[in-house]
């Protein structure tokens, strides 16, 4: 179909007339003429390609045909205005195309007059809005997207212009400051820090805009957020620069140090607890010692009196008989009086109180498989009746974290890294296990582990398997290590088991003179 | 006291003195003595007749508990008295298990060390 056969022009043809048919003819717009009853008079062929109808079809026709039946009167309220003179700009509605499909189109409506000015007409450009809406659609859905990936991102991100203007921000910010996005949107960065770094960050990003020089952007900062009810914590900031054309915009992520700090703080507490424990235990380990030391020529002072008694008879001159007796005497009040230091020593250890394995357990775990243990499957199992023990519990969790420190340092280079802590049920006590899939320990090493005196390597956090074991016998328990069948050393440990505040009797014959 | 025993009291402690101390104790009381200064020296010279041990708890190496628990898994169920100088329960616990007869707290009174040895024949 031609501009030809498509426009019908009413008058004789002038130069200014044929003219305007070329660029009517031509036109990307649907140039549709109609009169003022609503018969159309003409009919291009971009109104052709935009609603199918032929020219030939249409004209003479009522333009009701192209109308949606629920848009008629709309079309009445535009004719009754058009008839005033008025011409309607860009306005948005719907036509019909020949198979009845609905068409977005933004229309311009203008008045066609006669030589004497009097509205005869109306001329009717139309737009046709589907590929754009189209567009809009396909945006809005990657935008969407796109915003679905950013909530997503668990950091905090803030989007800033050059001024520091926040202009968009993601769930995370508002889960991290406790600000909703309206709240900070259009606001400054500032008010994300304590009032006291804001000038600071003002000149950095200043410093950065004037000379380009990166002081923060692009680099991660440590610095401290300040929540919505002003309590502040520790963050890392780190901020980027994203240039498009005609935007200058910086993207800040900002990640919640709060919980890594508050590890670290433990950990150091920790540390400095067992620091303080094993001064302690080193005192008590000297008295405990002494105390063996001192009672073994005790004991052969005593044996030698008794035996001196017994070779004197009872004819012996009564001054060295009491002699010898006084001998036995002194030796025993030389015993108690090392038992009075040595329980003097005990008094210093902290209240004892029924606790959960378990937890004392997975939190001694943690801490003790940072660094070099990340990797190191540890499994916890809690044996029948060996879920709870009398103890103190940051003593206990010095002897755990030490025998899991240990088997951490023996699972260096080996191909199963697998530690296993499980308890168990023994009279009275409760058995608590730290096995390991290490190389196992040498027999030389094995039997003198424990001793005092004998310093094993004081490396990182440890100190020392004699100062598990003044622990564990300070509880009543006793503390040893042994190789597994299937290969690894595991170390045991006692404890007086705790059961609904009575602990379960010995039931062993044993007797025990004190 | 009887004068003629036909085993012997096997003392093991890692003092040499002490050891000393319990023979002079023990042969003036009418019993004849074998001394160890250690449990594997002991374990590799058992004399033929024990009839009882008096076995240190707190020994370098293997400790006395260690020895009787190596003496019972090898069938033997000689009496046993324990002297410590640091006593826990868990110590008498696994003292009981391994089957010690008695725990003494060192130094141990003669009257009681006698009683045990005497309580053995």
């Amino acid at each position: 179909m031609t501009g030809e056969t498509a426009i019908r022009p009413q008058e004789p043809a002038d130069t200014t007339r044929s003219l305007l048919d070329t660029i009517v003819a031509s036109s990307n717009d649907a140039i549709i003429g109609k009169t003022l009853d609503g018969t159309i008079t003409s009919w291009n062929a971009a109104a052709e390609a935009l609603l199918g109808f032929t020219a030939a079809e249409v004209i003479g026709r009522s333009i009701q045909i192209i109308i949606p039946p629920d848009r008629v009167e709309e079309e009445d309220a535009i004719i009754a205005r058009v008839r005033c003179g008025e011409t309607l700009v860009h306005f948005e509605t719907e036509r019909l195309t020949k198979s009845g499909q609905r068409v977005p189109v933004s229309l311009t409506i203008s008045p066609v007059r006669d030589a004497q000015g009097a509205v005869v007409g109306v001329s009717k450009i139309a737009r046709d809005l589907s590929r754009l809406r189209q567009l809009y659609v396909d945006l809005k859905e990657r935008q969407e997207l796109f915003l679905a990936v950013l909530r997503t991102v668990p950091d905090g991100l803030i989007v800033i212009d050059a001024r520091g203007i926040v202009q968009a921000v993601n769930p995370a910010v508002e889960r991290i400051f406790h600000y909703a996005t309206d709240e900070l949107v259009g606001r400054s960065l500032n008010i994300l820090m304590p009032e006291a770094d804001r000038a600071g960050h003002d000149r950095y990003l200043a410093h950065y805009l004037a000379t380009g020089e990166r002081r923060i952007i692009g680099i991660g900062r440590v610095l401290r957020g300040r929540r919505r009810d002003g309590t502040t914590f520790p963050m890392e900031l780190q901020i980027e620069e994203v240039s498009t054309p005609g935007h200058r915009l910086f993207t800040g992520f900002v990640r919640d140090l709060t919980d890594r700090h508050a590890h670290e703080r433990r950990l150091a507490e920790l540390q400095a607890d067992l620091i303080h424990l094993s001064r302690l235990s080193e005192l008590g380990q000297t008295v405990s010692a002494l105390a063996h030391e001192v009672n073994q020529p005790l004991a052969a002072i005593a044996n030698y009196a008794s035996g001196m008694r017994r070779m004197l008879g009872p004819d012996a001159a009564p001054e060295l008989l009491a002699a010898v007796d006084k001998v036995a005497a002194q030796a025993e009040r030389a015993s108690r009086i090392v038992q009075g230091v040595r329980s003097l020593a005990r008094k210093g250890d902290r209240p004892r109180r029924p606790e959960a394995l378990r937890p004392v357990i997975d939190e001694t775990a943690e801490l003790a498989l940072v660094g070099p243990g990340r990797d190191v499957t540890l499994t916890v199992r809690i044996g029948d009746g060996a879920s709870h023990a009398d103890i103190d519990r940051v003593q206990i969790q010095q002897v755990l974290f030490n025998l899991i420190r240990n088997a951490v340092q023996a699972l260096d280079g080996r191909p199963v890294r697998r530690i296993e802590v499980a308890t168990r049920r023994r009279g009275p006590m409760v058995e608590v296990l730290v096995a390991d899939t290490g190389p196992g320990l040498p027999e030389e090493v094995r039997s003198r582990l424990f001793q005092p005196f004998l310093t094993t390597k004081a490396e990182g956090l440890g100190v020392g398997l004699s100062i598990c074991r003044t622990i564990v016998e300070a509880h009543g328990g006793e503390i040893s290590a042994g190789d597994r069948p299937e290969g690894g050393c595991v170390f045991t440990f006692s404890l007086p088991a705790f059961e609904g505040g009575t602990n379960a009797p010995t039931g062993a014959p044993v007797a025990m003179d004190q | 006291m009887p004068d003629n025993l036909s085993g012997r009291v096997v003392v093991v402690d890692d003092d040499e003195d002490v050891l000393d101390s319990f023979r002079f104790m023990l042969e003036l009381a009418g019993f004849s003595v074998a001394t160890y200064v250690s449990a594997p020296l002991f374990l590799a010279n058992i004399p033929p007749d024990p009839f009882c041990l008096i076995v240190d708890h707190q020994m370098p190496v293997m400790t006395g508990l260690d020895l009787v628990a190596r003496l019972r898994d090898s069938g033997s169920g000689v009496p046993v008295v324990l002297v410590t100088a640091a006593t826990s329960p868990a110590m008498i616990a696994h003292a009981a298990r391994v089957g010690v007869r008695q725990v003494l707290q060192k130094p141990a009174r003669e009257a009681d060390l006698i009683a045990f040895v005497a309580s053995c024949r």
